[in-house]
């Protein structure tokens, strides 16, 4: 799985290829693919939030308790998984649409796939500090959408032209689901899961 | 100017007006945002304030949300709604004349607007900051504009009335309502008067007047410029008549009522606030009504997709109307609310459907009238449309992902609070931290302005006699107009 990760960041056209050429059966064992990477993301987070930290001004350095990082890392693995698999379902769901044959594990195949960069740079949450986290992350997500534009017409073997409309239903789609993921945030927050600080 | 164009002019509608309120468009377009801009570097960067009352952000930010909302989305809405309204009528106006002086009417408002309130002079309401005697000019030039968009209708050779003239005159017949009652005001000089209403009636008739300003001036009109231009550039008719009907009552029957979620958490009784937001969330569904049927219109258009940047515009548009849509109803819950309000979420969300969906429709259109509107073949530069297209759609990204990030961030610090109750952070500790979300912020906001530097270099080309369009990219075609 992971030369997939490394063939998605170095040569993205060719990777989508190789992989829309596996068979069916060793395609959809890629659905584990966001099961796997979401672990980097969260365990990166957990120890940044712990055990670095984050300043705020000139202020002391704000740490999460151990459990209340681990109990919002929990929560935000399960998060990006079922976001994955929410995406992939939609892909799923619009593909009749653009004239595509697809699975429900294709779909989600797909969505894995595309969310690599984030994953992968994910990994700055070792190091919280806010305005490098934000510069990665518009980065990953550029790279992200990027891939997906490149991505659905090769998996989906449709042209390019309805690949485009395609790959933006995908975004819009990516859009909602991710105001409906802050929104949850909030939620749950307000229903006691809330982050607990250190005492400085 | 008239001499110079009358080899222009249509021999049944009258475009003269169409073309001066799409060239003012695109003008007061760039005035708006050069000044959103100037304000989002003030907040990054508080020394351009200059010390200066006239352009302090306080001044400067009524300035900013009348030009791009009246001056640039209000020519715009003038200039598609009187032409809209004589292509599917098949008349010409009712009266040239009376065309005429709403253009010039509307033009000496937004001048008014750009003295008044640099100097100060404000009436305190939110997107109704202008003093009485500009109000009274807005509301004789808001009912020319109806007698000549009515008289229209009343006159047309065909028996039917398209839906994007139901649309438009909702948006029209509703501002003139919402206007004249929230700007009634007791005047006690010329530049200065006081409001009808008091205390949480104020309030109220503020945010119903507020919110609908968005429903109405924003969603409405803008879905009649949808209705007919998406079908035109797509060449194809409208995925289902029926859902734009169905979802046009919807619409206008519900966001009335959704004003009070402006209102949470103060005085305004509780039972109005969850009124309001049972109200938003039902919203969701006539305003995903439209984003369906503008997609689906667009859907079988796939050979024209790829090539024709204009056609972009509008299936982005729609994408970023159906996400601004749908995050509005979550924002308007009283638990999400008590995060999200008064923190940059808000100003990321108004900015979704301003940038995303109203500025970005809007280019679209403009973008396809020009070329109809002065005589030529296509725009000057479908490449230029392009580069247009791709700086819209990033900067309005940018703004979008920084004010979340903030948004949150805000929220979290000012609600938190240490074991014996005190606040764990002050208030400039939450401004300190939003710092990055602001320089991103107003990256995103100054490569929008930059596309619309492009758009006016490209408008201004196409205007031109003595100038040809550059030939089209190979494979490429932008959709013919007739």
């Amino acid at each position: 799985m992971i030369q997939h990760t490394i063939g998605l960041l170095t040569k993205p056209g060719a990777q989508w290829r190789s992989v829309a050429g596996l068979p069916t059966s060793s395609q959809n064992i890629l659905v584990l693919y966001p099961w796997l990477l979401a672990l980097i993301p969260a365990v990166a987070w957990y120890f940044g939030t712990t055990d670095v930290g984050w300043t705020v001004g000139n202020g002391p350095a704000i740490r999460l308790t151990y459990d209340s990082a681990l109990q919002l890392c929990i929560l935000f693995y399960f998060a990006m998984v079922g976001c994955v698999v929410a995406v992939g379902y939609f892909i799923h769901w619009m593909a009749g649409t653009y004239g595509a044959e697809t699975s429900f594990a294709k779909g989600i195949v797909v969505a894995g796939l595309t969310a690599t960069p984030m994953f992968v740079f994910g990994a700055a949450g070792f190091y919280p500090l806010l305005w490098v986290d934000l510069l990665i992350g518009v980065v990953a997500v550029s790279w992200s959408v990027y891939l997906l534009y490149l991505g659905i017409p090769i998996m989906m073997n449709i042209p390019e032209e309805r690949g485009f409309l395609f790959s933006t239903a995908v975004v819009g789609v990516g859009l909602v689901i991710l105001v409906s993921l802050l929104v949850t945030t909030v939620f749950l927050w307000d229903l006691g899961a809330g982050p607990a600080f250190t005492d400085v | 100017m008239s001499e110079l164009n009358a080899a222009l002019e249509h021999s049944t509608y009258n475009y003269k007006v169409v073309r001066q309120f799409a060239i003012m468009t695109v003008v007061w377009g760039i005035v708006g945002m050069l000044v959103g801009v100037l304000i989002a570097a003030q907040l990054a960067f508080p020394i351009l304030n200059f010390d200066l009352p006239w352009t302090s952000f306080g001044r400067l930010r009524p300035l900013h949300t009348n030009a791009v909302i009246f001056a640039f989305g209000g020519s715009a809405l003038f200039a598609t709604s009187y032409y809209v309204v004589q292509r599917t009528t098949q008349a010409r106006l009712i009266s040239d004349k009376l065309a005429a002086f709403t253009f010039w009417g509307w033009q000496a408002v937004i001048v008014l607007a750009a003295v008044t309130l640099p100097l100060g002079m404000t009436s305190s309401k939110e997107y109704a900051e202008l003093e009485w005697p500009i109000d009274l000019l807005i509301a004789v030039v808001w009912v020319s504009y109806a007698i000549v968009f009515f008289g229209t209708i009343a006159k047309r050779k065909v028996s039917h009335i398209y839906v994007a003239n139901w649309f438009f005159g909702g948006f029209i017949l509703t501002v003139a309502v919402l206007h004249i009652i929230n700007s009634a005001a007791i005047p006690v000089g010329l530049t200065k008067s006081y409001s009808a209403y008091s205390g949480t009636v104020d309030a109220m008739v503020q945010w119903w007047y507020g919110h609908n300003a968005v429903g109405f001036f924003l969603t409405a009109g803008f879905l009649g410029m949808m209705y007919y231009f998406v079908p035109k550039q797509a060449e194809r008719p409208v995925y289902s008549y029926r859902l734009s009907i169905v979802h046009f009552w919807a619409l206008v029957a519900v966001y009335i009522w959704a004003g009070p979620h402006h209102l949470h958490y103060t005085a305004l009784p509780d039972w109005a606030q969850s009124l309001g937001m049972v109200m938003s969330i039902i919203l969701l569904a006539p305003s995903w009504g439209g984003m369906i049927n503008g997609m689906m219109t667009l859907s079988g258009a796939w050979h024209k997709l790829r090539t024709d940047p204009i056609l972009r515009f509008m299936v982005v548009s729609l994408s970023f109307y159906g996400m601004s849509t749908f995050e509005g109803p979550m924002m308007s819950i009283k638990t999400v609310n008590a995060l999200s309000h008064y923190t940059d979420w808000t100003i990321g969300h108004v900015h979704s459907g301003a940038l995303g969906w109203v500025a970005m429709i809007s280019i679209g259109c403009i973008y396809h009238l020009i070329p109809v509107l002065f005589g030529k073949e296509r725009m000057y530069s479908t490449a230029l449309i392009n580069t247009h297209f791709w700086m819209s759609t990033i900067g309005t990204v940018l703004y979008i992902a920084s004010m979340w990030v903030n948004g949150i961030l805000q929220g979290l610090m000012w609600r938190a609070y240490n074991d014996d109750g005190t606040l764990t952070y002050t208030f400039v500790e939450s401004v300190a931290a939003s710092y990055p979300g602001y320089l991103v912020r107003l990256a995103g906001g100054a490569i929008f302005f930059g596309g619309m530097l492009i758009m006016a270099y490209n408008v201004y080309m196409t205007t031109r006699k003595d100038v040809a369009a550059q030939p089209l990219p190979a494979g490429a075609a932008q959709g013919s107009h007739a």
